[in-house]
C-alpha cells in the first residue's frame, strides 16, 4: 500500500466519519442530548436504503430520501418520547433511554431485516476510478461531496437563517429562548429529527462500502464519540475537521500498524488531545 | 408622568406559587392600567422575581403556580411561555438579559410575528437604535463583549421588537453604576410615557421612586401595602426599611 493510496483513503475515511457525526453534533450542540441508538440508527438507514432497493426496485436516488425519512421518524418519536427528560437536561435517564431505544431497533432491525449480512449496492459503489496507481469508486467521491455539500449547508443555516439563530439560542440558553417566544420543545423536536435524518443520509451514502448487519452500530456510536468530543462539543467546524483527521489516522494506522487496533488507537488518541487540550480541537458554543 | 387610564392590561387574583409544599407566594390581586409603571419593592426573598416569574410562567426552577393571570383581560394563565410571550406578555429576567453568543444585530433579528402583535406596537431596529444609540456602534458585536449598561440596553430592545403589550423588568439596575441605573429607568420611563405597560421589580427603591406611577411593597411573598407613589412614600414601612428613615 503506497503513501498516496493511503492518504486517499483517509480522505474519504475522514469525510464518512464527519457525516456519520455530524448529526450527533448538532445535537449536542443544540440540546445538550447524547443518543447512544445513533449506531443503530445509521444501521436502520442502511438497511430501510437496501430494503427499499432490494424489495421495491426503488432506484438509489429515491433509496436515499427513504432512508433519511425513516432517520426522521424515528428521531422524532425518540424526542418525543424524552421531552420531558431533555427539558430537565437529566442526562443519566436520557443515555440509559438512547441506549435502549438503540437495543429495541437492533431487536426490531433483526426480525424485519434478518441476522444476516447483505451488501448495499449502488450505482456508485460498482463504478472505479483509477488514478495512476491510485483505486476509488464513485460511492468514494460522493461520500466526499455529499460530505463537504452538508457540511456547508448547515453552515450557512446556522449562521444565516432564521431557523438557525432560533437553534443557537436555544442551544445558548433555552431558558431564556422561552422568554424570546421560543417554543423551545419544536426545536428539540426538530434536532432529533435532523439528527435522524442526517445519521441515515450518512448511512445510505458510506454504508456502500462495506457489508451491512442488523448487529452493527457499536463503531458507528465510538467514532461519533470520538470526533464530536475531539471537535468541541458543538462546533460543526470541529467536527469536519475532528472527522478529516480521525479518518487519516484510521488509514494511516491500519496501513502501517494495525487494523485490530485502529478503534483503541482512536481513543489513544481522544485522551492525548482532551489532556492537552481539554475542550477538544476547536471549541466552540452555540452549536457552530 | 402621564395619568394612567384603569382599563387593566394584566391582572393577576389568587395568584400562589409553591417551590415543593411550600408557599413562596401567595398574591390576593394586582392589576396594572394602560400606561402605567409600577414598582415592586421588597426586601431579598420578600418574593418579587417570583411574582414576574409567575406571571410570565416562568422559572429557572420548577415551581408550582396557580390562580389566574389575566392580559387585556383574557386569560392566560394556560398559555406556556412562548405562547404569553406572543400574546404580548414580556419578562425581561434578572442578569441573563441577551444572548451572548449572538451579535447584537442577530439579538435584535428576533422580532414579534406581526400575525401575532396585531394591534402592538413592535420598535423597528431604527427606532431601537434612535432609543438606544450605543447599540447602534455595537451591531456586529456578541452579545457577551457588552458592557452591563449595554446589555440592560439589549435586553429592553430585544423585548421591544416583540411588541410587548405589557413588559416586565426584574431588577434591570443590579450591577450597573448609579449614573447607568437613573439612565435605565429613565428610558423605562419614556417608554411608558410612550404608551408602554411595565411592571418594574426592584430593590433600589430610592432610584425607582422617581419614575413610578405606583408602588408595591412585597413582604414574605404577600403585598403588604400598595398605591401611587405619592403616598406610598410616606409609608413608614417603606421610609424606615428602604428611604434611610421615619416619614
Amino acid at each position: 500500500m503506497n503513501f498516496a493510496q493511503q492518504a486517499l483513503n483517509g480522505l474519504i475515511l475522514g469525510h464518512a466519519f464527519a457525516l456519520i457525526a455530524i448529526g450527533w453534533t448538532v445535537l449536542l450542540g443544540t440540546a445538550r442530548l447524547v443518543n447512544f441508538a445513533h449506531g443503530q440508527m445509521y444501521m436502520i438507514g442502511a438497511f430501510v436504503a437496501w430494503f427499499v432497493m432490494s424489495s421495491w426496485g426503488l432506484p438509489y436516488l429515491l433509496a436515499v430520501p427513504a432512508a433519511m425519512l425513516a432517520g426522521v421518524i424515528i428521531g422524532w418519536i425518540m424526542q418525543a418520547t424524552l421531552l420531558r427528560l431533555t427539558i430537565k437536561q437529566d442526562l443519566v435517564s436520557i443515555m440509559i433511554v438512547t441506549l435502549g431505544f438503540g437495543h429495541m431497533l437492533e431487536g426490531a432491525a433483526g426480525l424485519s431485516f434478518g441476522s444476516t449480512g447483505q451488501i448495499l449496492d449502488t450505482p456508485l459503489s460498482l463504478k472505479d476510478i483509477y488514478i495512476g496507481d491510485l483505486w476509488i469508486t464513485w460511492q468514494d467521491v460522493a461520500i466526499v461531496i455529499v460530505t463537504i455539500a452538508v457540511f456547508i449547508a448547515l453552515k450557512l443555516v446556522l449562521e444565516k437563517s432564521r431557523l438557525g439563530r432560533l437553534v443557537r439560542m436555544v442551544a445558548e440558553d433555552p431558558k431564556l429562548a422561552l422568554l424570546a417566544g421560543v417554543d423551545v420543545r419544536r426545536v428539540y423536536l426538530g434536532v432529533f429529527a435532523f439528527e435522524g435524518a442526517a445519521v441515515a443520509l450518512a448511512a445510505a451514502v458510506v454504508a456502500p462500502r462495506t457489508p451491512i448487519l442488523t448487529s452493527m452500530g457499536f463503531q458507528e456510536v465510538i467514532i461519533t464519540f470520538v470526533v464530536v468530543v475531539l471537535g468541541g462539543i458543538g462546533s460543526v467546524t470541529g467536527s469536519y475537521l475532528a472527522g478529516l483527521g480521525l479518518g487519516f489516522f484510521t488509514a494511516f494506522f491500519g496501513a502501517y500498524v494495525s487494523q485490530a487496533y485502529a478503534t483503541a488507537a482512536m481513543f489513544g488518541v481522544l485522551i492525548v488531545v482532551l489532556a492537552l487540550r481539554p475542550g477538544g480541537l476547536a471549541a466552540r458554543a452555540g452549536g457552530r | 408622568m402621564s395619568a394612567p387610564e384603569t382599563r387593566p392590561v394584566l391582572e393577576a387574583e389568587g395568584l400562589e406559587v409553591r417551590y415543593g409544599g411550600n408557599l413562596a407566594l401567595s398574591v390576593d390581586r394586582l392589576a396594572i392600567a394602560q400606561g402605567e409603571l409600577v414598582g415592586v419593592v421588597g426586601a431579598n426573598g420578600a418574593g418579587k422575581s417570583t411574582l414576574v416569574n409567575a406571571l410570565a410562567g416562568w422559572s429557572r426552577g420548577e415551581p408550582k403556580a396557580t390562580g389566574t393571570v389575566r392580559l387585556d383581560g383574557r386569560d392566560i394563565s394556560g398559555l406556556r411561555t412562548p405562547e404569553r410571550v406572543k400574546a404580548g406578555l414580556l419578562l425581561i429576567p434578572e442578569s441573563r438579559l441577551v444572548f451572548a453568543t449572538l451579535s447584537v444585530d442577530e439579538n435584535l433579528a428576533h422580532a414579534a410575528h406581526p400575525r401575532h402583535a396585531q394591534g402592538r406596537r413592535a420598535y423597528s431596529t431604527d427606532e431601537i437604535f434612535d432609543l438606544f444609540p450605543n447599540l447602534a456602534s455595537r451591531r456586529g458585536h456578541l452579545g457577551g463583549q457588552l458592557s452591563g449598561g449595554e446589555r440592560q440596553m439589549l435586553g429592553i430592545a430585544r423585548a421591544l421588537r416583540l411588541a410587548p403589550r405589557a413588559l416586565m423588568l426584574d431588577e434591570p439596575s443590579i450591577g450597573l453604576a448609579p449614573r447607568l441605573v437613573s439612565t435605565v429607568l429613565e428610558t423605562i420611563r419614556a417608554l411608558v410615557d410612550d404608551g408602554l405597560t411595565v411592571l418594574l421589580v426592584e430593590q433600589n427603591v430610592k432610584a425607582t421612586i422617581p419614575v413610578v406611577d405606583r408602588l408595591v411593597l412585597l413582604e414574605r411573598g404577600r403585598i403588604l401595602a400598595q398605591g401611587p407613589t405619592a403616598e406610598m412614600q410616606d409609608d413608614p414601612r417603606i421610609a424606615e426599611a428602604y428611604l434611610g428613615g421615619a416619614a
